[in-house]
């Protein structure tokens, strides 16, 4: 027996003013020596509580309920806090989701790393302290070492700092890694960096990986083992190979089903039904049945228990008790899935595109932008970047964060100074808030239904128009809706400030309107922003956007800090409110997978210029660009493809 | 750093603009000052000539261009009550003050610091909630009645220390005589302002300790008290700097009322004189005292924040960073 870790029926709780929340329910599993383990499932279903309650790093409001956890055999389930400490760091380690917080701001990295070494050999001596330093940064692909060691956390990119996180969690030599959405952060091309740094650690250190996410298709390019996790409870766990190929429960075929790949060519991404059950108000009986297709009447009053597939494999779903009704295997449910659609297969993109006018509506030309920091140093975050969106098109901006994705669409939205005149200098407010003496400055032209909105003149003469038809979705709608304003209040509000009727007679029955326009219940008008869940907050967002029927929608990465399953509900949303508007739109985002399911055209940008532009099928079909190569060979880095 | 040093000379022109002004549009009458109650009776002819050897009846406009260029020639003009040299009064008194203030400043950082920590520490904890709730009292306690119930415990019953002044008159004097006289008003001046940077101290760790980086070096099994000592502290120390900097002033010549009871001869008491009674060029010395001490502490901080932090320098770091703190507001 080589199993280094054992979990058994680990309940997790935590006490709140509402009473207790069960956040872990009956977990059990275990790992083997150099296995990576991944743990799948939605945000809110558990998985990271999971990961720091083995690791005793829960705030004190977290209790272990019942159950145990065996390391090596000894049981660590009632020990106290410095016996963790001795633990930790040399047993196991953590990586976390955000690198950009993970790191000190105010130490250098290699000192980080250094007194992560220091812990567990306390009486090393200096030199050899930075030898160990260099060699754990040469480990985790960090390149000049010797440099880098004494630079601080904000002069890394993302990427470079989760390899330092990394270089500090695996300064003790753990056996067990435990990783907490560590790709969810970063760009697609880091990400398979990150991915590939964890497998060659784990080939040249033997170390054992639980590795947390709620990305189907990560887990499919670096498991051996998964489990899926849904309410707290592990509702499927088997090989990669049995999963992939021969998934048991209905909840792991709807995670498939959403999965943009298993969509390509249809008219609508698959999303599983409703949304996950909040751990205050569990159902009774199975939590998932309410959204399960094939749930029986059982589901709803009992638990079903694990059943055995296989050694390896087990799935807590009733489908499975001899009496269920014979459901064919999650493969030929998935088959069928496919066949049920199979009858109008539609060209990847460009779908149903009869609304496509010839006018174009944007014409950005030869666009560039500038910050620069007191005369030192200047970045071209926009370089003579030239596209047009015509009337009812969806385009596409895809590219790496800091290539200059946003900074375009904020130039188009007149929210950076308009660059026309050369000399005028405005401020971006991301520069403001940070109090620098960023100046920023560009060049080109802009035009908008033919009118140059860089020109002063020409825009202030137009400015009603521009502000009316123009609209902007953002992409954290936490930040971006005012939290002291109720929802009914924030999406009237355009047409308030525009002075504007509702068409709809009042102000709340416009609000109302759009609210079930974007599939949200009138009852949430009354609500504040952070009362509703990042999907719902999204909508609202959109809902704002949606009030003033624009002509043009830009939308910020929109979807790039939800859930997968989330996604693709407001992905199908897009598609569908695009259908019926005819609005044109511009959709920024760095996943390619939902940009060639949504978009018509695309460009693709790489270091401030606009590298290709095509319609979506040549590009994804026959990419011209070597960056653009290297982003489709990212995509295409999957093990096991969904069915 | 050259364009620091332009920022400094402007606000301190604006400074003392503003005050000048102010001081002269105050109601009040400045010959008062001067001439003590022989003022009142003067007759209208006779305040027309005071005026005008005061150089009081001119424009103020005129009025401040000629302070200005005494001022630059290093002249400052008399205080009216002292009748003497406005430098000269304000040098026979800053020592006392500069004592009191700035022990009581040290004291100040450091005890709060300690405290802020110790209930972070124990958060939640008997002593993190014994603390919290004494220092609310102890700051809802006015300092006059604090300095008179200690003054009658340890001054009138105890006779253990002198009630007032900063040293005994015909004494031999000495340290050991400065010292008991400074003990009391020292604990009124510092239990006044304690409480409120412990607090913000506590406050601050009690955020950080919840940030990711704690978390990250948790899992890297550091130890609780160095993971508090070297990581949290150093992160609140920009923010607890910029605070203290701005109080400096605060502290050194916010002790009015501590000077008063204590019959302590401090800058507080000639302060709150000078603008009671329009003692002008007093005045202005003491608002252009405080204001570059305000400013230079301000600057002091600046420069130790960029070296503790270097994410606030305005290296080519700003740039990554800017990059870097826009991903992390994204989630």
């Amino acid at each position: 027996m080589n199993e280094i870790l054992e979990v058994n029926n680990l309940s997790v709780s935590f006490h709140t003013l509402n009473g207790d929340i069960q956040a872990v329910r009956d977990v059990s599993f275990s790992l083997r020596a150099g296995e990576i383990l991944v743990i799948v499932g939605e945000s809110g279903c558990g998985k990271s509580v999971l990961c720091k309650a083995i690791m005793k790093l829960l705030p004190s409001a977290a209790k272990i309920r019942s159950g145990s956890i065996r390391v090596k055999g000894a049981d660590i389930t009632g020990y106290r806090e410095r016996d963790m400490q001795r633990l930790r760091g040399k047993l196991f380690s953590m990586i976390l989701q955000d690198p950009m917080t993970a790191l000190n701001p105010v130490m250098p990295v290699g000192t980080q790393i250094a007194e992560a070494v220091k812990v567990h050999q306390p009486k090393i001596t200096k030199k050899e302290l930075k030898k160990r330093v260099i060699e754990l940064l040469t480990l985790v692909g960090i390149e000049r070492p010797e440099e880098r060691m004494n630079m601080y956390p904000c002069h890394f990119s993302g990427g470079m700092r989760q390899r330092s996180v990394m270089a500090a969690a695996l300064a003790g030599n753990p056996e067990i890694l435990f990783a907490d959405e560590p790709t969810t952060a970063l760009d697609v091309t880091i990400q398979a960096q990150i991915l590939n740094l964890l497998r060659d650690i784990r080939h040249k250190l033997g170390t054992a990986a639980v590795f947390v996410t709620h990305d189907l298709g990560i887990a499919a390019r670096i498991a051996d083992r998964v489990a899926v996790m849904y309410a707290g409870k592990i509702v499927e766990i088997g090989t990669a190979e049995e999963i992939f190929t021969d998934p048991r429960h209905p909840y792991t075929w709807g995670l498939m089903k959403s999965l943009p790949a298993f969509s390509k060519g249809r008219d609508e991404l698959y999303t599983i039904p409703g949304m996950p059950p909040t751990p205050h108000h569990l159902p009774k009986g199975d939590a998932f049945a309410c959204r399960n297709e094939y749930a029986l009447a059982i589901d709803y009053e009992e638990e079903p228990p694990v059943f055995r597939v296989t050694d390896t494999h087990y799935a807590a779903t009733w489908l499975l008790d001899e009496r269920a009704p014979k459901i064919p295997s999650g493969a030929a449910v998935l088959k069928a899935a496919d066949l049920r659609n199979g009858g109008k297969q539609y060209p990847a993109g460009g779908v149903m595109k009869t609304g496509i006018k010839e006018e174009i509506l944007l014409d950005v030309r030869h666009l560039s932008y500038t910050f620069s920091i007191r005369d030192k140093l200047s970045v071209k975050a926009a370089e003579d970047v030239s596209f047009q969106i015509r009337r009812g098109e969806i385009f596409g901006l895809i590219g790496e964060s800091g290539s200059g994705k946003s900074t375009v669409a904020r130039c188009i939205m007149n929210i950076y100074r308009p660059p026309g005149q050369g000399a005028a200098g405005g401020r971006g407010e991301a520069d403001i808030r940070r109090g620098s003496d960023m100046e920023a400055s560009g060049a080109g032209r802009i035009l908008y239904k033919g009118i140059d909105i860089c020109e002063p003149g020409q825009f202030r003469r137009n400015k009603r128009m521009l502000e009316t038809t123009r609209q902007m979705i953002f992409q954290d709608s936490n930040s971006s809706l005012n939290p002291r304003m109720k929802v009914g209040d924030i999406i009237a509000e355009p047409l308030k400030i525009h002075r504007i009727n509702p068409p709809r007679g009042s102000l709340r029955a416009e609000a109302e309107f759009q609210m079930r326009y974007v599939g949200l219940d009138a009852g949430y008008l009354d609500k504040y922003p952070a009362e509703l869940s990042g999907g719902q907050r999204q909508r609202v967002a959109i809902a704002r956007a949606l009030t003033m029927e624009p002509e043009l929608l830009v939308a910020d990465e929109p979807i790039a800090s939800l859930d997968v399953s989330i996604q693709a509900q407001i992905v199908n949303l897009f598609r569908h409110l695009q259908k019926e508007h005819g609005f044109s739109f511009l959709f920024i985002a760095h996943d390619l997978a939902m940009v060639e399911f949504l978009c018509d055209r695309v460009g693709v940008m790489y270091q401030g210029k606009l590298v290709e532009t095509a319609p979506v099928k040549e590009l994804f079909s026959n990419p011209k660009h070597d960056y653009t190569k290297k982003l489709l060979s990212c995509l295409n880095d999957i093990r096991y493809a969904p069915i | 750093m050259g364009r620091r040093i332009l920022y400094f000379i402007l606000s301190i022109f604006f400074l003392s603009a503003v005050t000048f002004y102010m001081a002269r549009l105050a109601p009040g009458d400045p010959l008062v000052s001067y001439y003590g109650d022989r003022a009142k009776k003067m007759g209208p002819k006779e305040r027309k000539w005071a005026e005008e050897k005061l150089g009081l009846d001119d424009p103020i406009t005129v009025q401040y261009i000629r302070w200005l260029e005494r001022a630059f020639q290093g002249d400052f003009g008399i205080s009216y009550k002292y009748k003497t040299d406005a430098v000269e009064v304000i040098k026979g008194r800053a020592g006392n003050t500069l004592i009191l203030g700035g022990i009581g400043f040290v004291l100040i950082f450091v005890l709060s610091l300690l405290l802020g920590v110790l209930c972070a520490w124990y958060e939640d904890r008997l002593p993190d909630r014994v603390i919290c709730k004494i220092g609310t009292v102890t700051s809802c306690i006015p300092e006059f009645w604090l300095s008179l119930v200690l003054i009658l415990i340890f001054s009138v019953n105890l006779r253990l220390l002198p009630s007032s002044g900063a040293y005994t008159v015909g004494g031999e004097g000495g340290i050991g005589d400065r010292i008991r006289h400074l003990i009391l008003p020292m604990v009124v001046v510092v239990a006044g302002h304690l409480w409120y940077y412990a607090y913000m101290v506590r406050n601050r760790l009690l955020e950080e300790v919840r940030a990711d980086y704690v978390l990250l070096a948790r899992a890297k099994g550091l130890h609780k008290r160095s993971i508090m000592f070297r990581h949290c502290l150093w992160n609140i120390m920009p923010s607890y700097l910029s605070i203290m900097a701005v109080s400096v002033s605060h502290i050194l010549g916010g002790t009015y009322i501590v000077e008063t009871v204590f019959s302590y001869p401090g800058l507080g008491t000639l302060a709150y004189e000078s603008a009671r009674y329009q003692d002008y060029n007093l005045l202005m010395v003491l608002c252009l005292m405080s204001g570059i001490l305000v400013i230079l502490c301000n600057m002091a901080a600046q420069v130790i924040n960029e070296m503790i932090d270097p994410r606030m320098g305005t290296a080519p770091a700003t740039l990554k960073s800017r990059k870097g703190g826009r991903l992390a507001n994204k989630r």
